[in-house]
């Protein structure tokens, strides 16, 4: 299912299962809520959400996919408490390709000059992640949080031509910092835009390309270790 | 140059002065042999002494095997790769075909039954490329309707030549991992020339005339023959027969472009069926870049140019080499062999001008190098008697794009004549002799025993015949060149064009041998031809 007609369905879905009593009271206002004001002890708030990730491996991802940026899509649980002003969120997102994939061709670098060998490879990236962090109820209806956390991080690798043992499947963690705000456009629905960054390692680095740009001399070495990266997200927010 | 004939080495500089001396008014530029026709009949060719028959044909099914490459492919708990999307499922006949369809959703809520292809008696259920094909198949085979059902296992294309005496006789390209490297690229080199630079090849038919002096050898004299009509053919196995299309800018530099450069000797033809001998067409040998093209450069005399009439300073030259090498670069080759080389003083790196240095060579190597021709040179054949240092070997270290190649025999151990060395770069099958077929590499070339009538007695002596082919095991590091020229030719067909980067895939995907990391005798270690086409991915 396309990522745009899954969150439709949710946000009717959720939408419509508004408890009564809540109903009540937002047909008691006047068309002006105070979302932080209205914001229960406890929340539950299921979110849909779409990201654009800046990898910072940039050197490895050229080399073998020709892009240095993708695009994920996922969705997950918030629970806020203490009305609104803390929170935490289990989501887990997929790669917003063709198979949830990745695909470039390996290659041969010689003296930094990348030779593209025409042998198809595909990757997946399959983060479940989880994040607490502070929600500052400094207006009403635009609240900004920053967060942290930790993710597990399931990564794939097939190869044309390729021996199973050539094969990857590796799952390893990583932790997360993310800023943001969350736009209140109804007591029920909400927008979120955040920065994300990833740190991931003990995936990349250890062989391939990406070991071979993890081993030069270069400031940029040290990011090739790494599978993480700087992510603009959006995210679509249903409940108080 | 091959050990096969180092035994001939003597009795050819023998034949050589004597010739010199027998031929002495011969004017330096005349042609050493009238070629009196273009054309003549095809080779004999004759079958090696070993043959076995059984052989893996590159079957639809491996093609097949390829084309299921293109699919998403997972690695399933079994450890083993499937296509992902599809389960195959051979339900019972009495089972009707909407039970069929619940029986495939209640083992996966998006299965669908195909329509059944021609020749299939299972079906293929369609499911969500994300789910578990192995947990599926699992989950119908626990309905009594179902026979079986399995994932879509993926088969690996193995290529593995019908050539006959491959399997018997070739454990030199095995041992590079050429059947994994075809399966890579079966095209093996198509778009690429490489030159061999040699003592020619027999790459076309001809009729020659030739008076046959006395000569004298080993202090025996042989007679006068006269004015003799000598056949030649092609090597049907490197060029097809009629040569049309493989061989591309031949050229004699012997002769200036005087003469065709046809090999009298064999080793040239030998070389150049390691580089390129046609494969998979149910005949002989195979070669590792069998589909390249060719350019012959003969630069090396044999021991029949000397009897035909070459004047032995005339062959087998710095200048030739260097011209050879030059000719090449601008004729189109990309890869260049050279399987030859003599000693030269060690301190050539330092200064190239002392005696014995080939500053010439060097040039025309660096010019090569230049214009995106990767050059592999044997390492030389003198460990046994002193070890010197060989040239242009010693140059192709000191350049980029430029490799010296020793030779290892079927165990991977250093070959007892392969020559070592800082100079060493990289090693590669070269026979380690004896009495075994297996110490040797086996290609379709010239047969000795109708061109090398000189070591007969003289009452049979008799004019050669060069339109015989057999199937000759040689030795030396000049095989083993060819190899890495072979693979060489791949790597550029796959889009490493740089020969500096040529030379780096071959050196980081080599199987290092001996002492770790490089080392003398091997180098960086023996080639892998599977690994440098390979490449590297993300993490491997």
């Amino acid at each position: 299912m396309k990522p745009a007609i899954a969150l439709v369905i949710a946000l009717g879905a959720l939408t419509a299962a508004s408890p009564a009593s809540a109903q009540a009271r937002a047909a008691g206002a006047t068309g002006l809520f105070d979302a932080t004001g209205d914001a229960p002890m406890i929340s539950l708030r299921p979110f849909l959400d779409v990201s654009n990730e800046k990898f910072l491996a940039v050197k490895t991802f050229d080399a073998i996919f020709g892009e240095t940026s993708a695009q994920f899509w996922g969705g997950g649980l918030q629970v806020t408490g203490w009305h609104g002003r803390v929170y935490g969120e289990l989501g887990a997102s997929r790669l917003m390709k063709k198979n949830e994939q990745l695909v470039g061709q390996r290659v041969f670098v010689s003296d930094g000059k990348v030779y593209k060998l025409g042998i198809a490879l595909r990757s997946t990236v399959k983060p479940v992640e989880f994040t607490a962090g502070y929600r500052f109820n400094a207006h009403p209806r635009i609240i900004p949080y920053v967060g942290a956390g930790f993710g597990s991080y399931r990564y794939t690798e097939q190869s044309d031509f390729a021996d199973d043992s050539e094969n990857v499947d590796v799952t390893k963690r990583g932790g997360i910092f993310h800023a943001g705000v969350e736009l209140r456009a109804h007591r029920w629905i909400g927008a979120a835009i955040d920065a994300q960054y990833t740190h991931i390692p003990g995936i990349l680095g250890n062989g391939g390309v990406s070991q071979q740009f993890a081993q030069e001399s270069t400031t940029q070495a040290k990011k090739e270790r790494d599978l993480g990266g700087w992510a603009a997200r959006l995210k679509v927010v249903v409940g108080r | 140059m091959p050990r096969f004939r180092a035994r001939t080495i003597a009795a050819t500089l023998g034949v050589a002065a004597a010739l010199v001396l027998t031929l002495r008014g011969q004017a330096p530029d005349a042609r050493p042999f009238l070629q009196i026709a273009d054309i003549g009949l095809p080779a004999v060719e004759e079958g090696g002494a070993v043959w076995n028959e059984s052989h893996v044909p590159w079957t639809s099914q491996a093609r097949a095997g390829r084309a299921a490459g293109v699919e998403l492919v997972r690695a399933g708990v079994s450890g083993r790769s499937y296509a992902t999307g599809k389960v195959i499922v051979r339900f019972r006949d009495e089972v009707a075909a909407e039970e069929r369809r619940s029986i495939v959703r209640q083992a996966s809520s998006t299965g669908e039954i195909a329509t059944r292809r021609p020749y299939a008696d299972f079906d293929i259920v369609r499911i969500n490329p994300g789910e578990d094909a192995e947990a599926v198949a699992a989950g119908l085979n626990l309905r009594p309707q179902v026979l079986y059902a399995q994932a879509a296992y993926r088969v690996h294309a193995t290529f593995v030549p019908n050539d006959p005496q491959y399997a018997d006789l070739q454990w030199n390209l095995r041992l590079v991992n050429m059947e994994k490297a075809w399966d890579i690229q079966p095209q093996a080199g198509s778009s690429i020339t490489v030159a061999v630079i040699d003592t020619g090849v027999a790459y076309r038919n001809a009729t020659f005339s030739v008076n046959l002096r006395s000569f004298t050898h080993a202090g025996i004299r042989y007679p006068a023959l006269g004015v003799q009509t000598i056949p030649y053919a092609a090597a049907p196995q490197l060029v097809g027969g009629s040569g049309s299309g493989r061989v591309v800018a031949p050229y004699d530099v012997i002769s200036s472009g005087g003469n065709s450069p046809f090999d009298f000797d064999g080793h040239g033809t030998h070389v150049s069926g390691t580089i390129g001998q046609l494969t998979n067409d149910g005949i002989g040998t195979a070669g590792v870049a069998f589909n390249v093209k060719l350019m012959p450069l003969k630069v090396l005399c044999g021991d029949w140019d000397i009897l035909f009439g070459t004047p032995a300073a005339r062959c087998s030259t710095d200048d030739q080499v260097a011209l050879a090498i030059r000719y090449a670069a601008d004729n189109g080759a990309k890869v260049i062999n050279m399987s030859l080389g003599r000693t030269s003083p060690s301190t050539c790196a330092a200064n190239r001008n002392a005696p014995g240095c080939a500053p010439a060579v060097e040039d025309a190597m660096n010019y090569a190098v230049s214009k995106g021709v990767f050059i592999a040179v044997s390492a030389g054949n003198d460990f046994d008697r002193g070890n010197p240092t060989e040239t242009p070997a010693e140059i192709a270290s000191r350049i980029k794009g430029a490799v010296s190649v020793a030779a290892v025999d079927l165990s991977k151990n250093h070959a007892r004549y392969s020559s070592s060395g800082s100079w060493v770069e990289l090693a590669a099958p070269g026979g380690g002799g004896g009495n075994d077929d297996l110490g040797y590499i086996w290609q379709q070339t010239l047969d000795f025993r109708f061109v090398n009538t000189f070591d007969l007695p003289v009452a049979q002596y008799r004019a050669p015949r060069f339109d015989v082919m057999a199937y000759i095991g040689y030795d030396g590091t000049s095989m083993a060149a060819p190899h890495v020229v072979g693979v060489a030719a791949m790597l550029m067909q796959q889009g490493i064009t740089d020969p500096a980067a040529v030379e780096d895939a071959l050196e980081k995907t080599a199987i290092d041998l001996g002492a770790s990391g490089r080392d003398d005798l091997f180098g960086f270690g023996l080639i892998d031809a599977r690994n440098a086409l390979f490449g590297k991915g993300m993490t491997k």
